[in-house]
């Protein structure tokens, strides 16, 4: 995709390179090893060095000054820091040039700490001698580089986040507010994600849908903020700041512009089925909303169990309707967005336990998940809030809580954390607990992880308050009794190592998060790496966790990894904040050190397109002829596609081949500087 | 491909009729595989002893089992679990090529060398080593030969015969080796039942251990015993006429064991036996007589006896 | 004496006991690393979740359950697990429900391998391997089996035959080249019986 040409910044004067080496001490991490005197003054002997200086700490004040006068004063056009490494000081540098007026890169950095003195602490001698070594090399690779400019690329001022759960709505209403038009995207009818299905939240017994609905009705409101509800994005092209997204719109089969969300339909409609918002156990209607405080408030009709839709007649909701919303022959709609920047937040699914497994699920009616639960004890669930056993109806007396379902076992492939079972195992217990006092209940954990604010006073509390057991031990195996549907758990209660087995009328298997089905699809299309756990991947696992190896991309909640509300409410607004500084600064710069493809020797074999990582290699057409083209806002530098290229057709800008050549021949030179070791 | 009887040493030496029940099938009178007698095949080595104390001797003992197999490039049919887990598992440690050398090491004073069997790759000259293929019985009637095959062969439908199937554990694990069948789940010796007629019981804890392998049974015979007892309970409760297993070991186990606990017990064959009566064999070559528990109640059931 | 005097006044029949505070002259730090040598994984992995014992068919019927065992490993308490390594049934359910990837029954195994090299040796090991080592097999028929071999018209037995003498041949030589016979103290010509 041809990007537009930014102004060029080229001061590097002449074509005599006059290299400016500066070796830094760091103190003793680099001097304390290195002779760096020695070496500087080595270095002073090679061919095309001015000036050759020792210095305490290069990136000082009082270092960066000395560099900025050595070049004003001796007119240097190349410059090279022998100090740490790059991935700390590279910008720091690269400034501290610029501003004395040289293009900062003709500043290259050699790393003599952790690639030389931090690595051979007991051989001063011979890591001051590589040390030489290394910045000949340096030296000479200099000699070759060439001024570069960064490019800009136009900013469109539009966001798109992908998924309306919390952290959906919280990033799209932040970014909103900040006054940046805004797209929300849900696959499901209305927006509000897993958090609507909860019914109390931990640790301090918060009603779900209580604090979620204010936020979605505010979305609803939003200025500059459009929900597309209802919708999934089947394409998403381009690059930071021109993104080229389609989304399209499933049909719902009722007007929306008609719709009041009034219900007279649903009332009419003979068709029930398993209602998914409820996990199964409460019914709806072929028309519904999914829950009553649905965003939009908008029915829709699921074409797959509507008896009109499946060519058997019906039209009872055609006929009920007062406004006449209802419309059988709906189609889906495409839209082609175009956005700047893009954030995901799709979310999670809950594991669902394998048949035939050692938990019973699919065998025993009795043994429910905990999102199954959750519906339960709602007081806008199936069950009007009451806890009964699926099997008979009867309340259940004793409870038991599997903890670690699906979750840090490698027998599965599931090597994570939920981090968040813990914690609703003891606010379900705790809410089961209120509603009947004389409830027995057991949680069998592995360990028990309740690290965040206030989450180890409920730890404390459930066990001071409610008096619910903590049995330390994995459950073996689960029996079900055929006639009263009582389920015997067999455990060891490791703390006692003793076996035992226990008899429940209910059990609820705490299960892990995974990433949601949503989530893959959008990770193919960007081509956005994934940790070894399968949600997305951070760009820097401490300092980076919600941006990605794509520009413009952003990840919160869920889609990052486990996490509780809270958690998932900081990252929306952090990735709303790193998005609008996007859109604010409406230009965006990118780096130069791209690849660079020299058509004239590009036979169009595609083994780059392969092998780049980030999907910024692309075969096009050119005057007939099929060359690859790089992206280079895509483009990393990683230089996999200039190592395959088998015609040499590639350079990596700053790391050409000439340039790596020459270090290479630097390396192996037997060259003695005069005067030197 | 033919297969290679590997009976073991428990069937030839205690419980001959399995072996000729297995000949039957798989002969002339039944469904007519191609198979070959190794008469060098020694123990195969036995697990529970050897691979508990040594793991170089009972990998090379193994070994030289495989190689003589690896000689005609047959499959290796084993009728007992412990054979088979032994035999499959010793597969799996000699494709690394370190242990194969080390191995191949201690066979050369034998003159033998594993390389395993050669294939040729798809589409070009080059071959590459397979290991040999160590196959269950059960395994070679369900996959190689289709119980639709087993069904047109049936002559003695064993109507009404309530049968309780012992899996055992090494038949279901550790899945990392073998796979025949889900271990939290297993179905083939149960639709075999099934299809020769027989009602297949479902017991408490079907699938738990007969407590005979790993040394136990000659350990502390009391242990081994009381697990025993425990599945015999479970079973009883089912009322089951017969417990049908694919090991030898855990037959022998079952049969002796039951004395010391019960005064009723029930009758105990393999598979291969099972398949047998209800194929049509002349019962008398069973050998049935040679079981501890009489099976003449469960012959008693089978018509045309 | 009512029940609840009975009770009372038993009880203050406490008998004392000596424990003992585990120190390091008990510990082998070594442990680990043998378990690993004779084919375990390393025992560090286990979380103690207890899932082995649960499954583990002869955790009921022994003092040192399954997990307990792994537990004393990891803390190097070699001596302590001499009671269990004979009776692992090698079922592998453990294996199969252990979320740590860790194989309890091939650690019993290892602690034989170890038992063996420090002259535990099971009787029952001995007389089997003798047989081995005299026989080619481990198990030996008896008259009455013989006999009803020819009645039911079965083949001879490989090891009735003349040949047998080359396997029995191999497989002595074998068990003499990795030295089996020198780590159990045979000789193959022992007169054992079955």
């Amino acid at each position: 995709m041809a990007m537009p040409n930014a102004e060029l910044k080229d001061n590097g004067g002449g074509t005599e390179p006059k290299i400016g080496v500066f070796v830094c001490h760091c103190g003793t991490n680099i001097g304390g090893v290195v002779d760096c005197e020695k070496v500087a003054k080595a270095a002073s002997t090679i061919e095309g060095v001015a000036v050759s200086k020792d210095l305490k700490y290069a990136c000082s004040d009082l270092g960066q000054d000395e560099i900025q006068k050595a070049i004003k004063e001796e007119g240097l056009n190349r410059i090279v820091v022998a100090s740490c490494s790059p991935r700390l000081h590279e910008f720091t540098f690269r400034n501290c040039v610029e501003e004395a007026g040289l293009n900062p890169y003709f500043m290259i950095m050699v790393n003599l700490r952790e690639q030389c003195s931090w690595v051979h602490m007991k051989e001063p001698e011979d890591a001051t001698a590589k040390a030489s070594d290394l910045i000949r090399m340096g030296v000479e690779r200099s000699k070759l580089l060439s001024s570069l400019s960064p490019r800009e690329v136009a900013v469109e001022p539009t966001c798109l986040v992908i998924g309306a759960g919390i952290a959906g709505i919280q990033a799209a209403l932040d970014v909103a507010q900040k006054g940046f038009k805004t797209y929300l995207v849900e696959k499901e009818p209305s927006i509000g994600g897993h958090m609507a299905q909860l019914d109390k939240t931990f640790p301090t017994g918060d009603c779900a849908i209580c604090i979620l609905a204010p936020k979605m009705v505010e979305a609803s409101r939003q200025k500059n903020l459009e929900i597309l509800a209802y919708s999934e994005v089947v394409d998403i092209d381009g690059y930071v700041g021109n993104f080229n997204v389609k989304v399209r719109m499933k049909p719902r089969y009722v007007d929306e512009e008609k719709c009041v969300g009034c219900g007279v339909c649903t009332e009419k409609c003979p068709v029930k089925v398993p209602n998914e918002f409820d996990v199964g156990f409460g019914m709806r209607k072929a028309i519904y909303v999914p829950f009553p405080q649905a965003v939009p408030l908008k029915y829709t009709i699921d074409a797959e169990n509507c008896r009109q839709l499946q060519g058997k007649k019906c039209g009872a909701c055609a006929k009920a309707c007062i406004n006449d919303a209802i419309d059988y022959e709906q189609q889906p709609r495409d839209l082609d967005l175009k956005v700047g920047t893009i954030i995901i937040a799709t979310g999670f699914d809950t594991y669902i336990p394998m048949k035939k497994g050692v938990y019973s699920y699919w065998e025993s009616e009795n043994v429910i998940t905990a999102m199954e639960l959750e519906r339960l004890i709602n007081a806008a669930g199936p069950t009007g809030g009451h806890l009964i056993r699926p099997s008979d109806k009867t309340e259940p007396k004793r409870i038991a809580f599997i903890q670690c379902v699906g979750s840090r076992n490698h027998k599965l492939g599931i090597q994570h954390c939920s981090r968040v079972c813990c914690m609703y195992a003891m606010k379900n217990a705790q809410i089961i607990k209120e509603h009947d006092p004389e409830t027995d209940i057991a949680i069998y954990y592995n360990d028990i992880r309740a690290f965040g604010k206030g989450f180890e006073e409920l730890y404390h509390r459930i066990r001071m308050d409610y008096g619910v057991e903590f049995i330390r031990g994995r459950p073996a195996r689960l029996t079900t009794d055929p006639e009263t549907g009582n389920i015997t758990i067999r455990a060891e209660e490791t703390l006692l190592a003793k076996i035992t087995e226990r008899d429940f009328d209910l059990v609820v298997l705490s299960v892990g998060l995974l990433p949601s089905q949503g989530t893959m699809p959008i990770q193919k299309m960007l081509s956005l790496p994934t940790s070894p756990d399968g949600f997305l991947q951070e760009l820097h696992p401490k300092l980076r966790p919600i941006e990605t190896a794509i520009d413009g991309v952003f990840i919160c909640g869920c889609a990052q990894g486990p996490k509780d509300i809270p958690d998932s409410v900081a990252q929306a607004k952090a990735t709303a904040s790193e998005a609008s500084t996007l859109m604010i600064r409406s230009k965006h710069v990118v780096e130069p050190l791209t690849a660079s493809i020299n058509d004239e020797l590009c036979v169009g074999c595609g083994l780059c397109t392969d092998v780049c990582p980030y999907g910024a290699i692309e075969l096009q057409d050119k005057d007939g002829q099929i060359k690859a083209v790089v992206t280079e806002a895509l483009c990393h530098g990683c230089g996999t596609c200039a190592a395959a290229c088998p015609q040499r057709a590639i350079d990596q800008l700053q790391f050409s081949n000439r340039q790596i050549m020459s270090e290479i021949s630097a390396a192996l030179s037997h060259e003695k500087a005069a005067g030197g070791e | 491909m033919s297969y290679a009887y590997f009976f073991g040493c428990v069937v030839p030496s205690r419980y001959p009729g399995v072996e000729f029940a297995v000949r039957w099938i798989t002969g002339p009178e039944g469904l007519d595989l191609e198979t070959k007698d190794i008469s060098e095949f020694s123990c195969c080595p036995v697990p529970g002893i050897f691979y508990s104390t040594d793991r170089d001797t009972w990998l090379a003992l193994a070994a030289r089992n495989l190689c003589l197999a690896q000689r005609g490039k047959n499959e290796v049919m084993t009728i007992c679990n412990g054979c088979f887990s032994s035999l499959l598992k010793a597969t799996e440690y000699l494709d690394d090529p370190k242990t194969r050398g080390r191995t191949n090491k201690v066979l050369s004073k034998i003159d033998k060398k594993y390389i395993g069997i050669p294939e040729k790759m798809e589409g070009s000259n080059r071959r590459v080593f397979k290991p040999v293929s160590v196959r269950h019985f059960v395994d070679v009637i369900y996959r190689d030969v289709g119980l639709d095959a087993i069904k047109s062969k049936v002559t003695r439908p064993l109507e009404g015969m309530k049968v309780a199937v012992h899996y055992g554990c090494h038949y279901l694990r550790p899945t990392e080796n073998t796979t025949i069948d889900d271990p939290n789940n297993p179905e083939k010796v149960d639709e075999i039942v099934r299809c020769l007629g027989a009602e297949s019981v479902d017991y408490e804890d079907r699938l738990a251990c007969c407590g005979a392998g790993g040394g136990v049974r000659s350990h502390v015979i009391e242990l081994a015993n009381s697990l025993t007892e425990e599945k015999f309970k479970n079973i009883s409760n089912e009322e089951a006429d017969v417990i049908v297993t694919p090991c030898p070991f855990c037959l022998l186990q079952f049969d002796n064991a039951q004395k010391a606990f019960t005064k009723r017990g029930i009758p105990v064959i393999h598979v291969a036996q099972l398949m047998a009566i209800a194929m049509g064999v002349d019962v008398k070559k069973l050998g049935l007589d040679l079981h501890n528990v009489s099976c003449y109640p469960l012959l008693a059931k089978i018509k045309g006896v | 004496m009512s029940e609840v005097e009975k009770v009372f006044i038993s009880g203050l029949h406490e008998k004392l006991i000596e424990d003992k505070v585990i120190d390091e002259s008990q510990l082998d730090p070594d442990f680990r690393k043998e378990i690993i040598k004779f084919g375990g994984k390393d025992v560090m992995t286990c979380l103690q979740c207890g899932n082995c014992t649960g499954v583990c068919p002869i955790s009921l019927k022994i003092e040192y359950k399954t997990r307990t065992t792994i537990k004393y490993c990891q803390f190097g308490m070699k001596n302590a697990t001499l009671s269990t390594r004979w009776v692992c049934a090698t079922c592998y359910r453990c294996y199969e429900h252990c979320p740590a990837d860790l194989n309890p029954a091939e650690v019993m195994i290892a602690l034989r391998h170890i038992g063996i090299r420090e002259g535990i040796i099971p009787p029952f090991v001995k007389r089997a391997a003798s047989n081995l080592m005299g026989h080619g097999l481990t198990v030996r028929p008896d008259e009455s089996i013989l006999k009803e071999r020819e009645k039911i018209g079965l083949p001879e037995l490989p090891q009735s035959k003349p040949d047998w003498e080359s396997v029995k041949e191999e497989v002595v030589t074998i068990i003499k080249t990795t030295k089996y016979d020198r780590l159990l103290g045979i000789r193959g010509d022992e007169d054992v019986s079955e």
